[in-house]
């Protein structure tokens, strides 16, 4: 169970990107964020593993206010917690495999890292992971020699070698074409019901929303305005839809109220096919 | 709203474009100003003003001895014509800003084109008078400047020598003829010898009788090679001979011998001694290469001291990538905007790196030199101190331009912070790092060839030692190493950053 609590973000130059925000998360859930660009989802996901400090409010994870951890504490926390990015964020000119091997490094000793000895259950694992992600045959390419899906699955690979509980995900697919979305998604899936990982993510496209989450929250200026489960996301009104992204937003794609959930899983397996 | 770019010029003139005028004539630019043209206004003023003290200052500098302006003028006109055409120009500016303030004052945007114009071509007239340009000159006597260069461009003859033996071979002759034998000297059997036929004889008389003609026969010289011939009196006073006015020589033929006629000339000092002869030695003297080719010693030298302008330089770039690493991460903004401690840090770090960097090398080296004495360590020194201010602000700005995404990637992970700059900044920089170093190496070695005229070791010291000797084909050499060097560089440097980048 991860509880956010009254988080409030305000940075340097004032603007407020989170106010106040609170709701919980079970663990087992593939909670979608939505919103438009510059409500604070990419601050809340980045409040979360602490890339940004929380300026009030508390993160408790396993009874820990991850909010208030420093230094090695936070580090043990982190490492619990993939992420996966929009730009991916890989080392470019590095090779796949010390990609993967990267997201060991919260494990390994500081010195062992550097001079890139990782031990051989470490190179079990990131050969496991590349085995999981199809990424195998590119591990001794440079990471910019792939493809923008490709590199996605690494940027996966890296966040499965922290062995996570936790999977904080900002607009994985929004710099990917709709089948290398649904894919990058259906890994995240994946992740989430097969080795019960929690998922956080945060998405743009309605069907996309209705398709994988199990439940949603609504960011808007920085508040909760919406937060649903399965069944509320799959009949979200105009009404609502209105709430999160602006009364001049014009709502395409996605599924309305009446429709039938299992049409829902229909249209799901058409692009799996 | 963002307001408008120049709200100033759509508000109305502050005076009637007649008042404009009149007030450009009394202070060019004046007009504009009060038309609510300022920048123009103040750069029309600041460009008549600096052209017409240059063209005073002109005058005064061509007719320095005159007094009184108008005397000056007339002198200064008369002497370099040009300045008769910088002062019409100068009437010119005046009249077309005064029109061009009257136009401002209704107009919002008046056609200056012919103003600037005017100034431009003001500004560039005097800049040929200031710079004593006269490509006449350059057409009439560049021709001069032909044979030193042609010694700069093939130096060639200077870079092996061949060594030389003065080859002499001489024979006694008793004057007058008093019945004297005189005893043959022995000698080895290679030496060149001379014979003459008869050994004795009488000198020339000045505008009378010629003296004995003798037959002179040579051997063992080195064949096909010019011979001296040359006379030694009793007194070994050594002269030339010569016959009819000219200096005699022979050529040897393939064997190395030949033969000649010899008249005794004529002398003025008296020529009878105690004995009532005296024995005078004709010589022929020749010189001869013998054995290879030898390298010289400027050739050597200029190697000598190219290979300490290569190691000079890439010494200097070493430390100076050495240092300057460490400090590039202290001066590079992203990482140093933790807190305001760090952030002056910053500050003071990036203004002494521009203050030592815009102090060009040449005056490090001379600072160096005071400190170190002369020598290539003295110009190690300045380079470095140089490098290190070039290569620390290269370097920060590249560590300030890498992408964030991978450092906070690399955060997420759990990882410190040691590693988080092994495995996400360091990738990053080392590409323009790898660039920028091999770049300083390239200017360090050029500068290098230069800093030695200061004194600080390396070619340059040699080239400018032959230059003041007026020894241009040695400078030749020199400056031959040079472009050779710097042209592998270039080709090495660029193989370099092709490999890396």
């Amino acid at each position: 169970m991860l509880e956010i609590r009254n988080l409030t973000k305000i940075y340097d130059d004032g603007t407020v990107a989170l106010r106040d925000v609170s709701f919980d998360i079970p663990d087992g859930e593939f909670l979608v964020i939505i919103g438009l660009s510059g409500s604070g989802k990419s601050t809340l996901l980045r409040c979360i593993n602490r890339l940004i400090d929380p300026t009030e409010g508390q993160i408790i994870w396993n009874g820990i206010d991850i909010a208030k951890l420093e230094g090695q504490d936070l580090r043990n926390v982190r490492r619990k917690i993939g992420m996966v990015f929009q730009q991916f964020n890989l080392v470019k000119r590095s090779s796949v495999l010390m990609n993967v091997m990267a997201g060991r490094l919260g494990y390994a000793p500081t010195w062992r890292s550097i001079t890139g000895r990782f031990d051989e259950a470490d190179k079990q694992r990131a050969i496991n992971a590349m085995k999981r992600m199809g990424i195998t045959d590119q591990a001794n390419k440079r990471a910019d020699e792939l493809s923008g899906g490709q590199q996605q699955r690494v940027g996966i690979a890296r966040a499965l070698m922290q062995e996570p509980e936790i999977i904080l995900a900002d607009e994985p697919v929004a710099s990917l074409d709709p089948v290398l979305a649904h894919s990058i998604l259906q890994h995240l899936e994946s992740l989430n019901k097969d080795d019960g990982m929690t998922i956080l993510c945060s998405l743009h496209y309605l069907d996309l929303v209705q398709r994988y989450s199990t439940s949603v929250i609504g960011l808007r200026e920085g508040r909760v305005v919406y937060q649903g489960n399965k069944q509320q996301i799959m009949r979200m009104t105009d009404a609502e839809f209105k709430t999160i992204y602006g009364e001049e937003a014009e709502r395409m794609g996605g599924i309305t109220g009446e429709i039938a959930e299992q049409d829902i899983t229909a249209a799901g397996e058409e692009i799996e096919l | 709203m963002k307001p408008k770019p120049n709200t100033s010029e759509e508000k109305p003139s502050l005076v009637p474009p007649f008042v404009a005028l009149i007030l450009s004539l009394i202070l060019p630019g004046l007009g504009h100003i009060l038309a609510r043209k300022y920048r123009k206004g103040l750069t029309l003023l600041l460009a008549f003003l600096s052209a017409a003290g240059l063209w005073i200052w002109r005058v005064t500098v061509v007719a320095r001895r005159e007094v009184g302006f108008a005397a000056m003028f007339t002198k200064a006109i008369r002497l370099e014509p040009i300045l008769i055409l910088i002062f019409v120009l100068l009437v010119l500016m005046y009249i077309l800003i005064a029109l061009d303030a009257y136009k401002s004052a209704h107009i919002s945007k008046p056609n200056s084109l012919l103003l600037w114009v005017t100034v431009l071509v003001a500004f560039f007239v005097l800049g040929w008078q200031i710079g004593e340009i006269q490509p006449a000159v350059l057409i009439r006597n560049g021709k001069n400047s032909l044979p030193l260069l042609m010694r700069v461009l093939w130096p060639w003859e200077k870079a092996v020598y061949y060594p030389e033996e003065l080859l002499i071979g001489s024979a006694d002759v008793v004057i007058p003829c008093a019945g004297v034998e005189l005893e043959t000297p022995k000698l080895e059997a290679d030496a060149p010898y001379l014979t003459v036929d008869p050994t004795c004889g009488d000198l020339s008389e000045i505008g009378g009788k010629e003296g004995t003609r003798l037959k002179v026969t040579g051997g063992n010289f080195s064949p096909n090679t010019e011979t001296e011939i040359w006379w030694v009196d009793q007194v070994r006073n050594e002269f030339r001979y010569r016959y009819g006015g000219d200096y005699v020589k022979v050529t040897t033929d393939d064997n190395g011998s030949f033969q000649l006629d010899v008249v005794i000339p004529y002398r003025v000092i008296p020529t009878q001694g105690e004995k009532g002869y005296v024995v005078w030695q004709l010589e022929a003297r020749q010189v001869a290469s013998i054995g290879k080719p030898v390298i010289s010693e400027e050739l050597k030298l200029s190697v000598e001291k190219m290979v300490e302008t290569i190691f000079l330089g890439m010494m200097s770039t070493f430390f100076g990538v050495i240092l300057s690493i460490p400090i590039s991460f202290l001066a590079s903004r992203n990482l140093m905007s933790a807190n305001w401690f760090t952030k002056t840090i910053y500050m003071i770090i990036r203004t002494i790196l521009n203050i030592v960097r815009s102090i060009e090398s040449l005056v490090w080296a001379v600072i160096a030199i005071i400190a170190v004495g002369l020598g290539p360590f003295a110009g190690i020194l300045a380079l470095t101190i140089h490098s290190i201010a070039a290569l620390g602000k290269l370097y920060s700005e590249a560590i300030e331009s890498i992408d964030h995404g991978p450092v906070e990637a690399i955060q997420a992970t759990g990882a410190n912070w040691l590693q988080t700059v092994w495995y996400a900044v360091i990738p990053q920089i080392i590409p323009p790092f790898v660039s920028f170093t091999i770049y300083r190496w390239d200017i360090n070695v050029r500068m290098s060839t230069v800093i030695g005229m200061v004194g600080g070791g390396g070619i340059g010291y040699l080239l400018i030692q032959w230059i003041r000797l007026l020894d241009y084909q040695s400078a030749g050499i020199a400056i031959w190493f040079i472009a050779i060097t710097v042209a592998i560089l270039d080709y090495v440097s660029s193989e370099i950053r092709e490999r890396f980048i």
